[in-house]
């Protein structure tokens, strides 16, 4: 009886009064109207320059003035010619070989290195990782020149007295170049990933394959690896992204050329220089360089996530 | 046919097996270490030698006109020289210069540095206080805020670029209407340094945003409910329980971004370039390409100590929670 006086009381109040009375009486009906705005607000800020990228990649050439929320016409030939003036899906597909080459060798490293942190004893074993630590802490900056003048045929790696000097290899404008360096810089973090996962799994499996007469390498294969199928998968996935947006040493391994292994970096700062009036052919090149990634966010996301909350918070 | 197809099979078995056979006759300690080797290989030679070498010759003269890459040993000259400011004229920007914070370039790092990572912690608390509820679609919306996170920063560079480009972009038109940018903010210093911080903020909160969520998602749900019975409102709740246990994941999380921030370079190079607004990355790649290996040497050392320096702060803070918990 008494709430319903309360209640004809309020009437003569405008809307926007009611509603801050009500959100005072409960609170929890506020919070939930402030989670939703919060929530579109997150999704507004990080999809909208997605969809303005479409807007600009549709819109004709001839027409680049004023553009709003609508794209000024309808051409959806951008994402044709945006191959034809350079060739884009070249350095995408380098970029997508270089990373996946990577991420094998990474796997394959990091599964003998993570077999040994997370099951094996050895001495100087938390010296060893605190190395691989400070290793992924050291920007890029501190590693090119050496890396530079190794790739590029410049190091006498030693003098034999009857062969001469063998010097670096000149892998410059080769994946090579990129690929080594990447797999020791995406090294550590999978090494953490896999390593937590290695020590997960129970002694006695192992033990059994060694019953059953396998080796320590094929119990490694067949057992341990095999167990461990979504920490693979995670290290994996981080490391091709890494890989794949990766800029500074893609940046000064090649001499930008598509013919030459220059990857997607090259492709965008090749635009950029040569094409700056080009926009709707850029628009359409990002949403299309994305792609891959954004397949791997959605379809891959439960492992991204773990990951990078596992191997940060390892570490 | 088929017995030289099989023939070659044993044979590629035997050549994997022999290996495998003779890692059975090894101590555990020295199997380990025999797996360790292709680790100790690639990080020797392609982390360990570098920076070492590196060091080496940011000890050393430049060397512009010979066939060597840098020239005598003259000690910590080329450091002396960066940070009082001797250098500047080869740089092309200041190096350190406390009178014009937006342009040289240790200032502009770690103002940027500072700002980015701010804004980021904020946004990405948000963001995780958002996925930490339970909701239909909640999936999906991790999915919208984790894409940015996996744009290439050439892409991500290039998207601002396009975004900013007056006449063409909306973000131009925006904020000068807020009075904020001038008429070309991509060859403005502070109107660039502005794009590249909303643009490092747009693409890396997620990061943040999942390390805060995995801290959420640790602490004792039941602390709330007592809470609710003693009365304590949201914002004491978040106080006194959500953000001391948060905290150490927040730590880590500032950790890795300042670190990862430190390094900024490609965002820079394809919105606004390095030549209007210099980071300290930016002046490693330019000393480099002019050929300057010392000097070039002794910048992306100072940058890799700050980093060290940084990190040994965040540890320390992190082991006095540890001793304090």
């Amino acid at each position: 009886m008494a709430s319903q006086t309360v209640e004809e009381g309020e009437s003569d109040d405008g809307p926007i009064a009611q509603r801050a009375q009500e959100a005072i009486r409960n609170p929890g009906d506020a919070y939930q109207f402030l989670f939703y705005v919060v929530t579109a607000f997150f999704l507004v800020t990080t999809l909208f320059p997605f969809y303005w990228l479409l807007v600009l990649a549709l819109t004709p050439g001839d027409r680049m003035t004023d553009i709003g929320l609508l794209p000024n016409g309808f051409n959806p030939a951008s994402f044709v010619e945006m191959f034809q003036r350079l060739p884009f899906h070249v350095y995408m597909f380098n970029s997508i070989v270089i990373a996946l080459t990577t991420t094998v060798i990474v796997l394959l490293v990091a599964s003998f290195a993570g077999y040994a942190f997370g099951r094996l004893q050895f001495r100087g074993k938390t010296a060893l990782l605190l190395v691989l630590l400070a290793i992924s802490y050291f920007p890029p900056a501190a590693f090119i020149i050496p890396l530079f003048q190794f790739f590029t045929g410049n190091v006498e790696i030693l003098t034999l007295p009857a062969v001469g000097t063998i010097e670096s290899p000149n892998w410059f404008n080769t994946p090579g170049a990129m690929v080594t360096p990447f797999s020791a810089l995406f090294l550590p973090l999978s090494i953490f990933i896999l390593t937590t996962f290695y020590s997960q799994i129970p002694d006695g499996l192992e033990d059994a394959a060694r019953v059953e007469g396998a080796t320590r390498i094929g119990a490694l294969f067949r057992v341990i690896i095999p167990l461990s199928a979504p920490g693979v998968a995670t290290a994996g996935v981080l490391t091709f992204i890494g890989v794949y947006n990766e800029f500074f040493i893609s940046f000064l391994m090649t001499d930008g050329q598509a013919q030459n292994w220059a990857p997607i970096v090259w492709g965008v700062v090749n635009y950029q220089g040569q094409y700056q009036a080009f926009y709707n052919l850029m628009a359409a090149a990002s949403i299309v360089g994305v792609l891959p990634v954004v397949i791997l966010v959605v379809m891959a996301q439960e492992r991204i996530v773990s990951g990078l909350t596992a191997g940060a918070l390892k570490e | 046919m088929a017995t030289s197809d099989e023939h070659g099979r044993g044979r590629v078995r035997s050549a994997a097996v022999a290996p495998a056979n003779w890692t059975e006759r090894l101590s555990e300690q020295g199997f380990a270490y025999v797996l360790l080797v292709p680790t100790l290989l690639l990080v020797s030679t392609m982390a360990l030698w570098p920076l070492v070498s590196t060091f080496e010759m940011s000890l050393r003269a430049d060397a512009l006109f010979s066939a060597e890459y840098v020239g005598e040993f003259v000690a910590f000259e080329n450091y002396a020289e960066l940070l009082t400011g001797q250098r500047n004229a080869i740089l092309g920007s200041p190096f350190l210069d406390f009178s014009q914070p937006f342009q040289s370039a240790l200032t502009v790092t770690l103002i940027y540095v500072a700002i980015a990572v701010t804004l980021e912690t904020v946004i990405g608390f948000g963001q995780a206080l958002v996925l930490d509820q339970s909701f239909r679609g909640r999936r999906w919306v991790r999915v919208a805020i984790l894409i940015p996170w996996a744009v290439p920063i050439a892409i991500q560079g290039l998207i601002f670029w396009l975004f900013f480009q007056p006449g063409i972009g909306v973000g131009t038109d925006v904020m000068q209407s807020l009075g904020v940018f001038s008429a070309n903010p991509l060859i403005n210093t502070t109107d660039t340094l502005i794009i590249v911080i909303v643009a490092d903020v747009w693409k890396t909160s997620a990061f943040m945003a999942l390390l805060i969520l995995a801290g959420l998602q640790s602490v004792d749900r039941s602390l709330y409910d007592v809470a609710k019975v003693a009365g304590a409102s949201k914002s004491q709740q978040f106080r006194y329980i959500t953000f001391p246990l948060v905290l150490p994941a927040l730590l880590v999380a500032l950790l890795f971004r300042t670190i990862q921030s430190m390094r900024v370079y490609g965002i820079i190079e394809t919105t606004g370039g390095c030549s209007t607004l210099p980071s300290l990355t930016c002046m490693v790649v330019s000393t480099f390409r002019s050929g300057r290996y010392a000097t070039s040497a002794a910048v992306a050392f100072i940058t890799a100590g700050i980093v060290a320096l940084v990190a040994l702060v965040y540890i320390v803070k992190f082991a006095d929670l540890e001793v304090g918990a």
